[in-house]
């Protein structure tokens, strides 16, 4: 699991890559809530467009920093997923809290 | 592990065993359950699987019900403490099917554990929807109690249906 990220325009850009699942899941929350922590930032996009893995736990992950997201009012969307992931998403709701884009 | 100890395991496993057809490739793995091994035991199972040519989509299906079993057993069962994890699978034709056991704390409630967002752990931020997932992944899913302790996963895929 590898997560990059880049701000542009107040939107932050966060990609995560590999596989996630409950071997890296404190890595990522922890990962992602140094870089979420950021003021200024109006949107929140996570693109998962080489994430080739993730199983459940990768679901409370989302939902916890999407938590975190709401009580500053700031969205979060999802990008590009893969197939496997997409089926994953889609089947937990997901997309009904962090919606999902193509870009 | 020697040859006999495998034909009795397959043997006393109804599930895993069709009845009265023979498969045609067994696999058993003892793994310690440590999250570090839930993308080894997916991984293992899903090469178990590439000889009979699924599809990428159906691959992807049984190693994320993999997952959710092993982990269910690594976090749950076992309280990440540690323990023997025992993962079963027959390969026929047109299906394969896996068994994946544990030696842990079992679940009292079965029915209500397998209901989407159940979780006994939302403090950790667990979907509580590791049994959704494994029963929309696969064709067949059943959760059992071990007698002396413990739980046993049963699940079934048929490569012929697209899920």
């Amino acid at each position: 699991m590898k997560i990059i990220y880049k701000k542009l325009n107040n939107i932050l850009y966060i990609g995560i890559a590999g596989e996630l699942d409950e071997a890296v899941a404190q890595n990522a929350r922890d990962t992602l809530d140094s870089l979420i922590e950021e003021p200024h930032i109006k949107k929140v996009m996570l693109d998962m467009s080489e994430l080739v893995f993730m199983d459940s736990t990768g679901i409370g992950v989302l939902l916890g920093r999407f938590k975190k997201l709401k009580a500053r009012g700031v969205p979060l969307h999802i990008a590009n997923p893969t197939k496997a992931v997409d089926k994953l998403l889609t089947l937990c709701g997901i997309y009904q809290y962090m919606p999902k884009v193509s870009f | 592990m020697n040859t006999k100890t495998l034909k009795r395991n397959t043997k006393t496993s109804s599930f895993c065993y069709k009845s009265g057809t023979t498969p045609d490739n067994f696999m058993s793995l003892r793994i310690e359950a440590i999250n570090k091994n839930e993308a080894f035991a997916r991984s293992v199972v899903a090469a178990f699987c590439a000889s009979v040519n699924p599809t990428v989509e159906q691959l992807t299906d049984i190693k994320t019900a993999v997952s959710e079993a092993v982990t269910n057993s690594v976090v749950h069962a076992y309280n990440s403490k540690g323990g023997i994890i025992e993962i079963n699978a027959s390969l026929y034709a047109r299906s394969v099917h896996i068994e994946i056991l544990d030696s842990g704390m079992g679940i009292i409630d079965i029915a209500t554990a397998r209901q989407p967002f159940y979780t006994t752990r939302a403090s950790e931020e667990r979907s509580g929807m590791g049994f959704t997932v494994m029963e929309s992944f696969m064709d067949e899913l059943a959760v059992e109690a071990r007698e002396g302790g413990g739980l046993i996963v049963k699940m079934v895929k048929h490569f012929d249906v697209s899920a």
